[in-house]
């Protein structure tokens, strides 16, 4: 019976089995069953998707608009037909974002410009946001590093990166022309590859029209400091992590890292019994304040939440180019010391262009080169022939005794130091 | 006697003569359907089978299982075992979309963010109108059906509980459908109301001749539209038969006191002095009562096919309608018609309460420890004496030595 | 019946039935859509990190999980439960005052009182802004979300220029001769800011379910004697109260995985779970890293499956008809009873102003002022001039922003279907929901850095298989993964109203004729449309703010959204990068007044 269909001529009666049949045949189906775009939102055409051939030989098939920034052009290490001479070879420098966007002044910029003019080459940036690790990572994965020298090392990268892989990252910067210049107590790397190209220093930086900051690390400990230094988390914030290892370098380890692979540090305070926790636990009963990132604790401190500021020595040279009260921007070196932090660059065991690679860093030594970088990067140059304005000196200054750690000090160490003032200092 | 009981197996619930359209196809069978929710079955082994046209009630208290039997015919839910048909065809895997099935829920289920118009119009956004009308045609034919014409553009939530019924009646007929199922369509309404819309939904069921299933807990209900009911309990029917064999002869106890009022009695049998005769002695009385098996020609006709006669000695339960307990005060005069009633099937009870309903007075009495329903026209009061004829006293239960 | 069912109405070939075939099974088609995009953009790439945390130089152990349970520095006492100690010795401990919590102890501690802290501040807004009626209540409902999408340096800053020493509370007590409060680096300022955050998003989706509060139901109660106070706390209450328990659980959820902010206001001393995750994953110390993450992850879930079991079994009627009528703030008649809630609002006000205005204004005031301490344009100048002179490899102000709104968009309408098909499949009642429901939430409960490490991983790098390397990045990438974090917001906005729709809407429809995809979209979304619009606004709101997934997914500076250029102009000067913060904050803002002005027209209950 499939009528119901309120016509009259269907009313008021019960319709034969026979006619129904009849109908049953006579009546197309009539439900369609259509449905609209509602359900093929979905399907996303994986634009953004690439495939590549994982064995060396061969480019093979580009995916569908791969839109990577990796070099392009063949990319074969053992110089296949067409990364020759034919066209412009590119370099790809991976750096960390603020060497090339910062939003006062960045090397990035001039540093291509400059490259590119005096080499028959192009140069690509790459700032992953994991920096180094990245490229850890990449290594580590067997993706293949995807540039060709990194801009930025600094000496406890070079002791992550190879506690953790069992291959070299980078290769050894071999004949660098104008590597002598480097002065010699900023190399780092006790197997040369990582070449310094600049170096900066670690110290407080003080408001000097609300408090006057103290000569010495005790000094951080009298009453009238109380709640008057920010500083940083040492297992984020590279300058919080150098504070921390400046008061190591100064009361010792304690021993902390003995049981690694380390040695014990004494202190230069020469008292065994008292050592960096020991310092930090009387720093946090002085209220000190440990931010997360340098840019937390400099805006707190520009608030004028404290007096002192863990940053850098060069903080004049921006205050100056802001035009602010520069008895705002105080430079303290605690102990007449700083902690050094020199960045070097390397080239990667695995670059396309291994041979260019070397020209930038070269390139990098130049005299007029390092005196851009200094000041594009507010720091100091890594060469002793750099060519610097002769005012720069008044505004960025340098300490009377640098002090860091060597590579041999940190491996093994530096992560044991971390946690254990991390345990100390927020046990809960 | 007790065939419509259906002791399983062939033919359960399906006895040839009782539709109407007793030649008229097989529109919906399930056979042997199940449906468990882990351990339990809410359906139990069910097997029906509607003819085309047929009004087909499933009637039962809750949790009886009528509903989801229901739903397993329109394809909400998917049985555990057993097989549903539509025209022979089996609906497994057919989604509801697919069944050609209109369906009106207690809830109504208007959709409120549409109109009216748009509610009714829904289905046929899946189906073409009948040749030769317009959606709208369709549409206003259809609330010309259920006497709500210019309801078009009205808000469902601006009509009464059983406006908003009739609309969704109208829009489950919209896209002409196989089978109308209707699940408990007029619970939320009040007595009255219920009344007038089911004899609307049954004046517009024999207009369209559309084979129609019906889910009520409302034993009259049932009684008043259906062409043939079906009394469940727990998950099984107890006895599908058309509404006056049910009333008549209840297949079961359950039945019996499910469907209206009754007075169910056991006992043993103690003689059987003629054919279609029993002497019974009841438990919790002391007379012997005389029932009669048959009387009646459908009785007689049964008989036949009956799966089992007492025989002196079994135990069996009948039951007799409070309509045909005759009862008078115990201290008038036996005999006549509105007299107390005469021989071995007279009881002596006190009357405990009763309610006037108009035409007659609802009696409970007290009997024994127990209690007897009886219909009176007069007040009555104290002490009574009732009794029934032998024919009026139907078997439901035998239970051999 | 089925002997003619093969007739359909358009043709008969072989597309023809492929598109049928489609058209039936799309929701089971979109079900499959949505777990790929889940597995590639979520599962394995965060598996490729967590699975690190058992499976040490190839070998699969447990010692570094045991390591960290029994560790007090991160259990506190409960870490000796853990190494065996007796349990009464451990009570003992715990009841004594000098209890140590541990990280992930004083984190869960925390999240608590944040949570406490969003209700309570969230819970009067929904009042204002479901109940009453003023000039500009839709869009002030549209910017509630605007704290939601700002990067925590933003927050930061307006926190430190309201609450610091030299802030503005403390310059408004001055002023009135009150003693100085000192609310910086405490755990108070870490609570603050956290409801600064999580106080909106309560807000929200309560007042989505006190406006769906059905009127009838209230005059029901009324007309049978109940006073305004008992109707309120026998019939609004019960339908509100799931929604507050909602914007409870995601914001338990988040404090609990709460990184930046917590330093940047608190201070190393208050460190939580998540600090040592990101410490740890910088050093490379994965095993530990991902041991911690899992820890995190175990406990961010459990809350949501208990919520979840919570809003199955009470999931209410969502057929309100009628919204309640809302009150105009100026009070009708000067009775106590009209007067004292609004009196309520106004010192609610106050604090609201305090809290949510004052921060947002002080990064406003932050982005006009000059290093001097002067009102000046250098800032937006600074951001035109890197517009037009910015090298290509420099981040841009308008493509960042054209990028967010184009991502944020992208995502939205991938999210949403996402969001409700999971809704739609989690709404069933089916042996092994529960582990549905962890899975297609679990976006929500695994740690940002993790997530983003395995991005690197699982999508940048790609997947070996057959000497092919499949990876994904780019555009298309940053979409997908932006919607996977942002359609567990549409899941969990849609499904109570689903849940609640009455069962024979749907049945009724698909007796009809209507496939399960054509009921969605023809009656259970019409009806549940106001929470569609809530979750597109969430699931836009998170694309917007996300900053990780888009950092590791983009190619380029071309890909970078107005979160990446704020933290690339962050520098001595914060002026450049408040200046982009402000720019963030009203492209969002008229984004959610748009978003919601367009679905508004839609409310379907």
């Amino acid at each position: 019976m499939r009528i119901p269909y309120v016509t009259t001529e269907y009313n008021n009666r019960v319709m034969t089995t026979d006619e129904s049949e009849t109908r049953r045949r006579a009546r197309p189906r009539t439900r369609r069953r259509f449905l609209t775009a509602a359900g093929t939102a979905g399907a996303v055409a994986l634009a953004g998707c690439s495939a590549e051939r994982t064995g060396d030989g061969g480019d093979g098939g580009d995916g569908a608009g791969s839109d990577g920034n990796e070099t392009d052009g063949g990319g074969d290490t053992d110089g296949g037909g067409d990364g020759g001479d034919g066209e412009t070879p590119t370099l790809t420098v991976a750096t960390y974002s603020s060497f090339i966007d910062a939003p006062s002044v960045s090397p990035g910029e001039w540093l291509k410009e400059e490259f590119e003019s005096r080499f028959d080459a192009e140069l690509e940036w790459a700032t992953p946001d994991n920096e180094v690790n990245y490229y850890v990572e990449r290594a580590a994965s067997g993706a293949g590093v995807d540039a060709d020298v990194y801009v930025g090392l600094t000496t406890e990268d070079l002791v992550r990166v190879d506690e953790e892989l069992d291959e070299d990252l980078f290769a050894e910067a071999g004949d660098i022309e104008g590597g002598d210049a480097v002065k010699e107590g900023l190399r780092f790397d006790p197997f040369d590859r990582a070449v310094p190209f600049d170096t900066g220093y670690v110290s407080l930086v003080y408001d000097s029209t609300t408090a006057e900051a103290p000569e010495t690390f005790d000094g951080l400990l009298d009453d009238e400091h109380a709640g008057a230094l920010i500083a940083q988390n040492p297992g984020a914030s590279s300058t919080g992590r150098a504070f921390l290892l400046h008061t190591i370098n100064r009361f010792g380890d304690g021993g902390v890292a003995s049981d690694g692979d380390g040695e014990a540090i004494e202190g230069a305070d020469g008292d065994p019994d008292y050592d960096y926790l020991d310092y930090w636990a009387d720093l946090q009963e002085n209220d000190v304040r440990v931010l997360g990132s340098w840019d937390d604790a400099y805006a707190a401190w520009s608030e004028g939440e404290a007096p002192m500021v863990v940053s850098y020595s060069t903080d004049q040279v921006f205050a100056n180019m802001e035009g602010a009260d520069l008895d705002e921007h105080q430079i303290r070196f605690l102990n007449d010391q700083a902690y050094a932090n020199p960045e070097g660059m390397a080239v990667f065991a695995d670059a396309d262009e291994p041979e260019l690679a070397r020209q930038f860093m070269s390139f990098m030594l130049e005299p007029d080169v390092q005196g851009e970088i200094a000041q594009r990067n507010v720091a100091f140059p890594a060469t002793g022939d750099a060519e610097l304005p002769s005012d720069y000196a008044e505004l960025a200054q340098e300490p009377a005794d640098p002090v860091t750690f060597t590579y041999d000090e940190l491996r093994g160490s530096a992560d044991a130091w971390v946690e254990a003032w991390e345990r100390q200092f927020a046990g809960n | 006697m007790g065939s419509e009981r259906a002791p399983g197996g062939d033919g359960r619930g399906d006895t040839a003569g009782d539709a109407d359209g007793a030649d008229a196809p097989i529109a919906v069978e399930l056979d042997g359907v199940s449906k468990r929710y882990g351990e339990t079955a809410a359906v139990d082994d069910v097997s029906l089978r509607v003819r085309e046209g047929e009004f087909f009630t499933l009637v039962g208290p809750s949790g009886c299982g009528k509903t989801t039997t229901l739903r397993l015919i329109a394809g909400f839910e998917e049985s555990t075992s057993g097989t549903v048909r539509f025209g022979g065809e089996s609906m497994a895997g057919v989604p509801p979309e697919d069944r050609d099935v209109g369906v009106v829920f207690q809830s109504y289920a208007l959709f409120p963010h549409m109109t009216v118009g748009e509610n009714v119009a829904y289905g046929l956004n899946f189906a073409d109108p009948p040749e030769g009308t317009t959606r709208d045609e369709r549409v206003a034919d259809l609330l010309d059906l259920v006497d709500l014409p210019d309801a078009t553009d009205r808000d469902p939530e601006s009509l009464s509980g059983g406006q908003q019924q009739r609309i969704a009646m109208a829009r489950a007929l919209a896209p002409g459908p196989d089978v109308l199922l209707l699940d408990e369509p007029m619970s939320a309404l009040d007595a009255r109301l219920r009344e007038r819309l089911r004899a609307q939904v049954k004046r517009i069921q024999s207009e369209l001749g559309i084979t129609t299933i019906y889910v009520t807990h409302d034993q009259e209900e049932a009684l008043a539209v259906s062409d043939r009911v079906a009394v469940m309990n727990g998950g099984t029917p107890e006895q599908v038969a058309p509404p006056r064999t049910v009333y008549r002869r209840p297949a079961t106890r359950f039945v019996a006191e499910f469907v209206g009022d009754n007075n169910v009695f056991a006992g043993g049998v103690v003689d059987i002095p003629e054919a279609g005769e029993l002497a019974v002695d009841v438990d919790g009385g002391d007379e012997t009562h005389r029932v009669a098996v048959g009387g009646d020609e459908e009785a007689e006709a049964e008989e036949a096919t009956a799966t089992q006669l007492p025989d002196i000695g079994d135990r069996i339960a009948f039951c007799v309608r409070p309509e045909h307990l005759r009862v008078a005060s115990a201290d008038k005069p036996a005999g006549g018609e509105t007299g107390a009633p005469a021989g071995e099937n007279a009881l002596r009870a006190t009357v405990a309460s009763a309610e006037f309903l108009g035409e007659t007075t609802r009696v409970t009495l007290d009997w024994g420890d127990r209690e007897l329903l009886v219909r009176a026209v007069d007040p009555l009061d104290g002490a009574v004496t009732v009794g029934f004829d032998p024919s009026d006293a139907h078997v439901i239960d035998v239970e051999s030595r | 019946m089925t002997d003619d069912a093969g007739r359909t109405g358009g043709g008969d070939g072989p597309l023809a039935r492929a598109r049928t075939a489609i058209e039936t099974r799309s929701l089971t088609a979109l079900a499959v859509l949505t777990s790929a995009a889940l597995v590639v953009a979520f599962y394995y790439p965060t598996a490729t990190v967590l699975i690190e945390a058992v499976v040490v130089d190839g070998a699969v152990t447990v010692s570094v999980f045991a390591e960290v349970l029994t560790d007090p520095f991160y259990f506190g006492e409960l870490a000796r439960l853990l190494s065996g100690e007796s349990p009464a010795a451990v009570l003992g401990s715990l009841l004594s005052p000098d209890r140590r919590l541990g990280i992930v102890g004083f984190t869960a501690y925390q999240a608590v009182l944040s949570t406490l802290a969003s209700v309570a501040l969230g819970l009067p807004a929904a009042y204002l802004l479901a109940r009453f009626e003023f000039p500009g209540r839709r869009t002030l409902r549209s910017l509630t979300i605007v704290p939601f999408v700002l990067p925590s340096i933003m927050v930061a800053v307006g926190f430190v220029a309201t609450f610091g020493d030299n802030g503005t509370l403390n310059a408004a007590l001055a002023a009135l001769g009150l003693p100085p409060v000192d609310l910086l680096f405490t755990l108070e300022a870490v609570v603050i800011a956290h409801a600064f955050y999580n106080a909106p998003l309560v807000a929200r989706v309560t007042t989505a379910a006190w406006e769906s509060v059905d009127a009838s139901a209230v005059e029901t109660a009324r007309s049978l004697g109940a006073g305004p106070v008992r109707a309120f706390v026998d019939v609004v209450a019960p339908q509100v109260y799931p929604a507050v328990l909602t914007g409870a659980a995601l914001t338990f959820v988040f404090t609990f995985g709460t990184f930046p902010i917590v330093l940047a206001l608190g201070g190393f001393q208050l460190a939580t779970v998540e600090v040592f995750v990101y410490r740890l994953v910088r050093d490379l110390s994965y095993a530990e890293a991902a041991a911690l993450a899992i820890i995190e992850l175990v406990i961010s879930l459990g809350v949501l499956l208990a919520y979840l079991r919570y809003e199955a079994r009470n999931s209410t009627s969502t057929r309100g008809a009628r919204p309640l009528p809302r009150r105009p703030l100026v009070p009708p008649a000067p009775t106590l009873r009209e007067l004292l809630p609004r009196a309520g609002l106004g010192v609610y006000s106050v604090a609201a102003g305090i809290l949510f205005v004052a921060p947002i204004a002080s990064m406003i005031l932050a982005s006009v002022t000059g290093g001097d301490g002067a009102l000046t344009l250098d800032h937006y100048r600074f951001l035109i001039e890197r517009q037009q002179t910015g090298a290509a490899f420099q981040v841009r102000p308008w493509p960042a922003i054209r990028n967010s709104l184009a991502f944020a968009a992208a995502a939205t309408l991938l999210a949403l279907p996402m969001g409700v098909v999971v809704a739609v499949l989690t709404t069933r009642r089916y042996r092994g929901r529960t582990l549905v429901d962890a899975a297609a939430m679990a976006p929500l409960a695994v740690s940002g850095i993790i997530v983003g490490l395995g991005l690197l991983r699982g999508l940048v790098f790609g997947v070996e298989i057959a000497e092919w390397r499949i990876a994904a990045s780019g555009a298309v990438a940053i979409v997908v993964a932006h919607a996977v974090s942002g359609y567990p917001f549409v899941v969990r906005t849609v499904s109570p109203g689903l849940s609640g729709l009455d069962r024979s809407l749907v049945e009724s429809a698909r007796a009809l004729g209507a496939s399960r995809a054509r009921v969605i979209r023809d009656v259970e979304l019409p009806l549940v449309w106001p929470a569609v619009v809530a979750g597109a606004a969430f699931a836009f709101a998170i694309s917007i703010g996300e900053f990780t997934s888009t950092v590791v997914l983009a190619t380029g500076a071309d890909a970078y959204t107005m979160p990446v250029a704020i933290e690339r102009f962050i520098g001595r000067r914060l002026g450049p990068a408040t200046a982009m913060g402000v720019v963030l904050l009203v492209v969002t803002g008229l984004s959610f007044v748009v978003i919601e002005r367009l679905g508004g027209d839609h409310r379907g209950l």
